[in-house]
């Protein structure tokens, strides 16, 4: 099985927002539903000693869910190639996911959850997410883990990658490098 | 999804049209419908990527504001009465005006205004050739074509295919690829980490580039001709040019040591705000890491006054560092040899010289008009066997054409067919350009959307977007490469493309015999014939685009070796005898900006702060897509970048909407402090109209309510003498809180 990851080079995103347009558009979301902001730090300093950085934002498809462990109706799934998901006939919209998520990565609309879902069905049918696609920086690499050959595990593999607040054992699925 | 087995579903590879970057798409259709389309990983610039505005298509195709019909003024202008007509009866009056008045007052009083390049501008040529008016125009004096023109003085050609993956240090001067030219963002990234590109930014502001560059050069806007007469004599006076090509293959050389010898870094330092050490820096960094490239970018084109000696200077840079025509240098590829250019697509040869003798702003601005493209095409032709483009680089002087529609001088221009702009929100002082939209006698506006500029019209015609249409792209025909993109759909409704407009006129007037081609397809096949034939084997355009779709001619290094370069003296011409012979300095001389705080300290008293009006900025294009909710979510106002020291000073807090005024007007946009622009730098962004605002007269969709060119300046003082560009960047301007 493979374990689906996504890594994230912020030395390369110029934060143009170009995954968060595309992966609005091309999965129909209601206006008020980002799954994918870029939040820009900066322009930090005093000029012209000055410095800017991105960081595309999303669900992390943490290994420790606490979306998933919060979810009272089991609408927050974990599949076994560890994308997280929302069966949204199975959501309640009891938010119990959204407050449990410490990345913000869940909005709510409609009275159920949504999210990010690494774009299921075009992973299903080999393809990869909309905003790996999109991004003209290829900023953003999409594959399993688990496989030594893959560009993502290679990039792992010898620049490491960071997690966003690791320190809470979620264990997330998307890895950031320089 | 590519699910290519999905019965009916057909892949049919266009190009993105909301830039000139024209990225790859892969469009799935079934039975005449686009269902989806993502980028092509195939392509050979995007290599699948797309920006936010990319991935509209279908929403640009299905806009509910769209004009699909061709649409006739029955009530006042700017009244927004229309009435739906066929193309049949559209083409058969505005034919019958525009007889008229060439009866009447002779072609020349018909000009036509375009855009950006998102037209097939030889087909607006040929028409205006075989009509026989002169005053064609575009955005050209803004953007490149200048530049285009003072190299062609000075070594033959406009190196501006860089071969960069074999350079050392790459300058991008006022370029900020990062918001406005993505894919190659992506190429000096990668070369920065795989290969050590050294990359050196001019910028005032901390640009999305800015931030990646190994050195960032943040000058005073307008003061670029400074910085390059400073590295001149840096690099002469460290002596770190490349003395056997100085030597050998250039001409002027003393001449130009002698020139230069007071621009010195602390001379530079007091006009560009810069160190003389970081000054010194740049200039190191560019000479000492060859080969190297210098990447263009409308910035300079934007000075106005010291436009062109800025790009001469520029362009003695690469040649005393002999960054020319080697591998990683900046290449002089010349015009495509394997297929026909725009230029041969123009029919030149039928504009009588009588009418050449009548175009607008050519007794002024010479190198951009017959006076200098004549000199430089006939330069051109010996050398290579072909002329650069007429359409862009030999046009009517914009301001001069509307000044002539508003003062009857030097004759009245009555008729102006708009294509593919909105000249309100994109051409210089807009409060002149729109008095002459408004007191033209007749206007045609081609367009998607009924902007500010086609409420005016007369006569609107609904033009075929990036799915509706075939592309081919050659960089304003100069290229000798060239990529090739299909329609996905037919055009809806009663849209056609801008070629069609100018065919079916053209047929209405006479010139039946100079349009053989019924469809667009038609027309790039005869150009690609010789590509068909005898490279590919191509049976239709369409086939061509299916494969091999693009065509690289083999990258041929140094052909100055044996050939010398196609100026008169066969060799570079520091000192330019054609400039010379067109009365320009033959050397580049120092002009300050349109206004400064050195040359008019008394105005600097009263508008104390330094304005840029340009720069490309996500998610929008030009004057462009303010009415796609898609993107407009990202960047729903207008913002002017002010420093927070001296937005303090001003009691201006972020988010304040505050007025920023010159001497031609004051606009509205809301404050963004940041230290990504020096305390006296204000950075506007250009463009904004807000189409959700009632589009008639007197509104207009508020389009000078916050519209940066209410302040940029186009009186013939402010412009550029060699290329007639005007003033948009190194302003002076003031600035406070609106209430």
């Amino acid at each position: 099985m493979p374990q689906y990851v996504m890594v994230i080079d912020r030395g390369k995103c110029v934060g143009c927002q170009s995954c968060t347009v595309a992966c609005r558009v091309h999965n129909d979301l209601p206006v008020s539903v980002i799954y994918n902001p870029v939040v820009t730090n900066g322009v930090t300093g005093l000029f012209p000693h000055v410095h800017m950085t991105h960081v595309p934002l999303l669900c992390m498809h943490c290994r420790n869910t606490p979306c998933v462990d919060a979810c009272p109706t089991k609408a927050s799934q974990q599949r076994e190639d560890g994308i997280v998901w929302v069966d949204q006939d199975m959501c309640v919209g009891c938010k119990a996911c959204i407050m449990s998520c410490p990345y913000g990565a869940r909005s709510s609309h409609d009275g159920v959850a949504w999210k990010c879902t690494f774009c299921k069905e075009r992973v299903d049918a080999g393809e990869k997410p909309y905003c790996v696609n999109t991004c003209h920086q290829k900023a953003r690499s999409f594959g399993d883990l688990d496989d030594p050959a893959s560009e993502v595990a290679q990039l792992v593999g010898a620049k490491g990658g960071q997690w966003l607040l690791g320190e809470l054992n979620t264990q997330p699925g998307v890895y950031y490098i320089n | 999804m590519s699910n290519e087995s999905e019965a009916g579903v057909e892949v049919r590879k266009c190009c993105c049209y909301f830039c000139h970057n024209n990225c790859g798409v892969l469009a799935y259709v079934k039975d005449g419908e686009l269902l989806r389309f993502e980028g092509d990983p195939d392509h050979p610039a995007s290599s699948g990527g797309l920006c936010c505005r990319g991935n509209l298509q279908l929403q640009h195709l299905h806009h509910p504001d769209r004009v699909n019909h061709p649409l006739k003024r029955i009530g006042p202008k700017g009244s927004g009465q229309w009435e739906s007509i066929s193309w049949e009866q559209a083409i058969d009056e505005i034919g019958a005006k525009l007889e008229q008045i060439r009866a009447e007052s002779g072609a020349e009083a018909v000009a036509t205004a375009g855009g950006t390049l998102r037209t097939d501008d030889w087909a607006r040529r040929r028409f205006m050739n075989a009509f026989g008016s002169p005053n064609s125009f575009h955005n050209a004096h803004l953007c490149w074509i200048p530049t285009f023109m003072v190299e062609m003085t000075v070594y033959g050609w406009c190196p501006f295919e860089i071969d960069v993956g074999q350079a050392r240090c790459i300058v991008l001067w006022g370029q900020n690829p990062g918001a406005s030219s993505m894919p190659a963002q992506a190429g000096f990234t990668n070369l920065q980490r795989e290969n050590g590109l050294k990359v050196i930014v001019i910028d005032p502001r901390y640009t999305e580039s800015a931030a990646k560059a190994d050195l960032w050069l943040p000058i005073r806007p307008g003061s670029d001709l400074a910085l390059a007469l400073a590295w001149i004599n840096v690099i002469i006076t460290e002596k770190l040019h490349n003395a056997d090509f100085v030597k050998n293959y250039c001409e002027g050389f003393k001449e130009l040591r002698k020139h230069v010898k007071d621009f010195t870094p602390e001379w530079a330092a007091e006009l560009t705000w810069l160190d003389p050490e970081q000054i010194r820096a740049g200039a190191r960094m560019y000479a000492a890491n060859t080969p190297g490239n210098i990447q263009w970018a409308p910035a300079v084109d934007q000075q106005g006054p010291p436009a062109g000696e800025c790009m001469h200077a520029r362009a003695i840079l690469r040649a005393l560092t002999g960054n020319l025509d080697g591998p990683g240098a900046d290449i002089l590829t010349g015009p495509a040899q394997d297929y026909l250019t725009d230029e041969e697509m123009e029919a030149n040869d039928l504009l009588p010289e009588e009418q050449k003798g009548k175009q607008l702003g050519a007794d002024k601005y010479k190198l951009t008009t017959w006076p200098g493209y004549t000199l430089i095409a006939e330069q051109s032709k010996k050398f290579w066997g072909k002329a650069p483009t007429a359409e862009w680089m030999c046009e009517a002087h914009p301001p001069s054409v509307y000044r002539a529609i508003l003062s009857g001088k030097p004759y009245q221009v009555r008729a102006l067919l708009v294509s593919a702009t909105n000249p309100v929100n994109s051409y210089g002082n807009s409060r002149e350009v729109l008095a002459a939209l408004e007191k033209v006698e007749f206007m045609t506006c081609c367009d998607y959307f009924l902007t500010p500029t086609a409420m005016l019209a007369d006569y609107v015609l609904p033009i075929a977007g990036s799915m509706e249409r075939p592309s081919v792209h050659t960089n304003y025909g100069v290229s000798d490469a060239l990529v090739a993109s299909q329609r996905a759909i037919a055009p809806l409704y009663q849209r056609k493309t801008d070629f069609d407009f100018w065919r079916l006129l053209g047929l209405r007037l006479g010139q039946a015999e100079h349009w053989p081609w019924e469809t667009l397809e038609d027309a790039y096949f005869y150009q690609i014939a010789n590509l068909a034939e005898n490279f590919y084997g191509s049976e239709s355009y369409d086939a061509f685009v299916e494969w091999p779709r693009f065509h690289y001619p083999e990258r041929e290094f140094n052909r100055y070796l044996e050939h010398g370069f196609g100026t008169p003296s066969g060799k570079v011409e520091l000192k330019s005898s054609i400039l010379e012979q067109l009365g320009y300095p033959p050397l580049p001389v120092y002009v300050p900006p349109a206004e400064s705080e050195t040359a008019n300290p008394e105005l600097a008293e009263e508008f104390p702060l330094v304005l840029t009006t340009a720069g490309g900025f996500m998610p929008y294009h030009h004057s462009e897509h303010f009415n796609l909710p898609s993107v407009r979510f990202l960047a729903h106002e207008p913002y002017t970048d002010i420093n927070p020291r001296t937005a303090g000073h001003y009691g201006i807090k972020n988010g304040d909407w505050v007025w920023i005024e010159t001497r031609r007007g004051r606009i509205r946009q809301k404050a963004n402090l940041t230290e990504a622009v020096m305390p006296r730098v204000v950075m506007t962004q250009r463009g904004w109209w807000f189409p959700e605002r009632d589009m008639r007269l007197p509104e207009l969709g508020g389009c000078l309510e916050s519209n940066a060119n209410v302040l940029t300046s186009t009186e013939d003082a402010h412009c550029d003498p060699l290329g007639g560009s005007w003033a948009n960047r190194g302003l002076l301007c003031r600035i406070y809180k609106a209430e």
